[in-house]
């Protein structure tokens, strides 16, 4: 099975409640969230502008670059859902460590703390809540329900197979588990 | 504390609470504190769907400002100059000695009328604390009372004018039943950051009604993410001239007979006498689309469009916005689109009756008690429900006149000589127009009284400095849409910080104030209240209320038939005779468009060619949180210049601007973008004052830049002022 998120970009406002509450609910500090909002989106000229937003977290990809590129296997697929988790112990740290993930990652997704030698962080899915059969924190908390969380068959059953957005581009490579419905002009 | 949830590893228990936010951004949410070992350890949006009411980024960072290492942790008196924000510790007791004696002294001195208690929106929707302040003050003999508040004061007397109460036409209803929106300088996708309940501007809900095919169009000088999101046509329009276009409306409408005359005839009075006024027969203008063209630079093919569109289809929602009313004349904006509504039977007078409801805002959970400096033999006993601001003026002092009232006092022709001002739950300096006048201001008074949580730009103004509690460290009740909400008091309080509440029971004895409290407790008070037989009817059952957080209520259905409402004629009043009473020609007795001040004909334009507007923010709720990291990081403060007047004066997209008129200079990044019409600038409220050494205000807060003065009606005006931007 793999894990997959899915993005109304039609529905999102910016507001960043989804990267704060990911903040709120592991107690980061100030800086980097596991939830990288908000790219804003702006072309075109007045008075016919165009504004968009995109929110993504790890898209715990089919063909995990960052996992590939890790020098110690610290990056690891599981099998039962497709979540692409960090052993933090086997991490090398960003002093010791060219940092290979976060090149590798075609959505520069894997993270580094502030403090010295910090291990990679990223977006584990909300494992906890997926124990509980619950949506991951930022899922839940968006007012404008624009972002759902599922199995990626059954996400694409239900919202099609649109696999790219304003300011995504679908890799091939890596296999992004994300389905969208996009902001068209 | 209720709702044992589970246990976290075995040993100490999470206890979930729930909250809501007190900050008045307009919406209200529902989270939950997890509290362990008496310390807040999360905060979780409500996940539910029923009731929506999940938050916004805001009220999910409240853990940041609870326990931010900048709190306010204890009383304080000032030992540097006013405004330098040099305090030294002192213990309570001789804070509240120090309050009695001046409060004593300044009443034998000048009278009640030289207090004035600046309690504003920081966070006055609890139960008790946007009272606690006024209560005291009206118990010790009175105060001066300000009005011309900053939301909605055009909306208020627009709606006493036109349905006979300043509480009428609140909300208008659910945008999911509209087959077209026209939201008029409304910006929900921003304004109500959290999934609210207000029905006519909930994000969510404007999202399902555009995937369910309503058309959507909105009028506003920026591309905001509401209009990006929901709108299908967006109209650009100059600031201050939405009277016009709503008037030029008016025109297409009566001239091509789309008017519901039945409706008119049976439910309104004086159409006859606008009607005159629009075809130009008052005076020799009418009032046509190529008319409005002229002043709001809307197409007179848009307007005549959207007038054909908003006549003939049912059902159409005008959503009238609050922004475009803060602006000279501001009050007509919102009689012109009462009428247009009227026009169209978009309205029915039932729904305009003021219908029941348990509360209303702030405070009404204990009584403020009267005012005996408010009292004046030759005013109406309700003064705040009078069409005439010369009357209101006679005992209280108009907000845009604040500072002047501070600084002239009796020989400027105001009621009273202001000595003392004690601002609670507000951020005065920095949310009131002209703040550098407000400085000035604020260094004449005798004394003045803060109450906060944080160094905010009004607090280095205190003379005593009280810690106060936030929300989460006492229990309250919210009101908003159809809901109430339960904010259970999830922590102790920290520090030394009380209530608004708590300090002043504690100052009540030595004013020799007797039974201020009522010898009760906040949350004894608060169960007495909401088990009163009166709230009874509301909340049928208190503790399910307790446990869940929110509580719908539904308010008194309209009435049937044929409806009376409380004007003078008993219909919806086009044309009021108690306003044309007043014999005021800036206050007319119909809706008329009038030029504003600052606009963009104004001589002055040579000087500060711009027009400022001053919209929210959505990482702040007005000035609160402008101080959390988590909420700093995500978007600076920027002044938004459009890409051609960039361009003219050689600005870049983030470099350092001055804007600045007569009344100040704010010195700040701009943000170059499309997303505004050329000739506007915005710079976000909110922001905190940050004057460097030259009074060069380094933080962005817009009221540096804007006027203090209101609509002749009252409207707040701080999206009406003009400045010059240049690249430092």
């Amino acid at each position: 099975m793999q894990m997959a998120f899915y993005f109304d970009q039609t529905r999102c406002t910016g507001c960043s409640a989804c990267l704060i509450a990911c903040k709120e609910w592991y107690d980061m500090k100030s800086g980097p969230a596991y939830r990288r909002i908000v790219v804003r989106i702006e072309k075109d000229k007045y008075p016919n502008p165009y504004l968009a937003y995109l929110t993504i977290a790890c898209l715990h990809c089919e063909r995990p670059a960052c996992a590939a590129a890790c020098p110690t296997n610290a990056i690891v697929k599981r099998e039962e859902d497709g979540v692409t988790v960090v052993n933090k112990d086997l991490c090398l740290g960003k002093d010791n460590c060219a940092t290979f993930c976060k090149e590798a990652c075609p959505y520069g997704i894997p993270d580094f703390g502030e403090e010295e030698n910090a291990k990679m962080q990223m977006c584990n899915f909300c494992l906890d809540q997926l124990a509980e059969n619950k949506n991951p924190i930022c899922v839940d908390a968006c007012p404008s329900h624009a972002l759902d969380a599922g199995p990626l068959n059954l996400l694409a059953a239900k919202y099609g197979q649109t696999r790219q957005a304003e300011g995504f581009v679908y890799s091939e490579e890596t296999m992004p588990s994300i389905i969208f419905k996009p902001k068209l002009r | 504390m209720t709702n044992l949830q589970g246990q976290d590893n075995a040993s100490s228990i999470v206890q979930k609470v729930p909250i809501t936010c007190p900050h008045d951004c307009g919406g209200q949410c529902l989270m939950w504190a997890h509290v362990k070992d008496g310390v807040i350890v999360r905060i979780e949006s409500e996940p539910g769907d029923e009731p929506p009411a999940r938050a916004c980024a805001r009220g999910l960072a409240s853990r940041k400002r609870v326990y931010a290492p900048d709190r306010i942790k204890y009383t304080m008196k000032r030992v540097g100059e006013r405004g330098e924000g040099k305090f030294e510790r002192i213990s309570w007791d001789e804070a509240l000695d120090k309050i009695a004696a001046e409060m004593k002294r300044i009443k034998a001195q000048y009278g009640p009328g030289a207090f004035v208690n600046l309690q504003y929106a920081g966070e006055p929707l609890g139960s008790f604390q946007g009272i606690a302040v006024g209560r005291l003050m009206n118990m010790f003999g009175g105060n001066v009372q300000h009005w011309g508040g900053a939301s909605l004061e055009g909306k208020y007397w627009a709606a006493l004018a036109t349905f006979g109460d300043r509480w009428a036409a609140l909300g208008s209803g659910d945008a999911r039943s509209a087959r077209l929106l026209i939201l008029w300088g409304r910006n929900p996708a921003i304004t109500r950051g959290g999934n609210n309940p207000e029905g006519d501007s909930n994000p969510f809900f404007l999202s399902q009604a555009k995937e369910a095919g309503t058309r959507i169009v909105c009028i506003d000088p920026r591309y905001t993410e509401t209009v990006a999101l929901y709108a299908d046509q967006w109209v650009p329009i100059i600031p201050g001239t939405d009277t016009a276009m709503l008037i030029a409306m008016a025109y297409v409408i009566i001239n091509e007979n789309l008017q519901d005359q039945k409706f008119l005839d049976e439910y309104t009075v004086g159409f006859d006498k606008f009607k005159e006024y629009v075809l130009g027969k008052e005076d020799g203008i009418p009032k046509t689309p190529a008319w409005a063209e002229v002043i709001t630079s809307v197409p007179a093919a848009t307007i005549t469009g959207l007038a054909r569109e908003y006549a003939t289809t049912k059902t159409a929602m005008l959503i009238d916005g609050w922004g475009p009313g803060r602006t000279a004349y501001g009050e007509q904006y919102f009689r012109a689109a009462y009428t247009l509504k009227a026009m169209t039977s978009n309205i029915s007078p039932s729904e305009m009756t003021v219908r029941a409801r348990p509360f209303r805002g702030a405070g009404y959970l204990f009584s403020k008690g009267k005012n005996p400096f408010d009292f004046d033999p030759q005013a109406p006993a309700d003064v705040g429900q009078s069409l005439d601001p010369a009357l209101k003026n006679r005992r209280r002092v108009v907000q845009g006149n604040l500072y002047d009232a501070m600084m002239r006092g009796k020989d400027g022709g105001y009621p009273s000589d202001i000595k003392m001002a004690w601002v609670n739950g507000g951020n005065t300096l920095n949310q009131f127009a002209n703040t550098n006048k407000g400085v000035k201001a604020f260094k004449q008074l005798d004394f003045i009284v803060v109450t906060e949580q944080f160094m905010t730009p009004t607090a280095k103004f205190a003379d005593i400095l009280l810690p106060a509690t936030t929300h989460l460290e006492r229990s309250g009740v919210y009101t908003g849409g159809g809901r109430l909400f339960y904010s259970e008091k999830a922590i102790e309080p920290l520090f030394e910080a009380k209530s608004d509440f708590q300090i002043c029971a504690a100052l009540a004895p030595r004013l020799g104030i007797e039974n201020y409290d009522g010898g009760k407790t906040e949350e004894e008070l608060l169960k007495d209240y909401l088990t009163s037989p009166d709230m009874k009817k509301w909340i049928t059952d208190y503790d399910a209320f307790k446990k869940r957080g929110v509580w719908e209520w539904s308010a008194s259905q309209p009435q049937a038939g044929k409806v009376v409402l409380p004007t003078s004629s008993g219909k919806i009043e086009i044309y009021s005779q108690k306003v044309a009473d007043l014999k005021n020609p800036e206050i007319p007795p119909i809706p008329k468009y009038m030029e504003t001040w600052e606009n963009r004909n104004d001589p002055l334009t040579k000087k500060y060619p711009l027009q400022l507007i001053t919209s929210h923010f959505r990482l702040r709720a007005h000035s609160v949180f402008d101080n959390v990291a988590w909420l700093k990081d995500l978007e600076p403060q920027r002044v938004w210049v459009n890409t051609a007047d960039a361009r003219s004066r050689g600005i870049q997209d983030g470099d350092l601007v001055r804007v600045f008129n007569d009344r100040g200079v704010v010195l700040i990044p701009a943000y170059v973008t499309e997303r505004i019409m050329p000739g506007v600038v915005n710079l976000c409220e909110g922001a905190w004052y940050n004057p460097d050494k030259d009074g060069v205000d380094r933080g962005g807060c817009p009221n540096v830049l804007t006027k203090d003065k209101n609509s002749p009606a009252g409207a707040w005006c701080t999206h009406t002022s003009l400045v010059q931007v240049v690249k430092v």
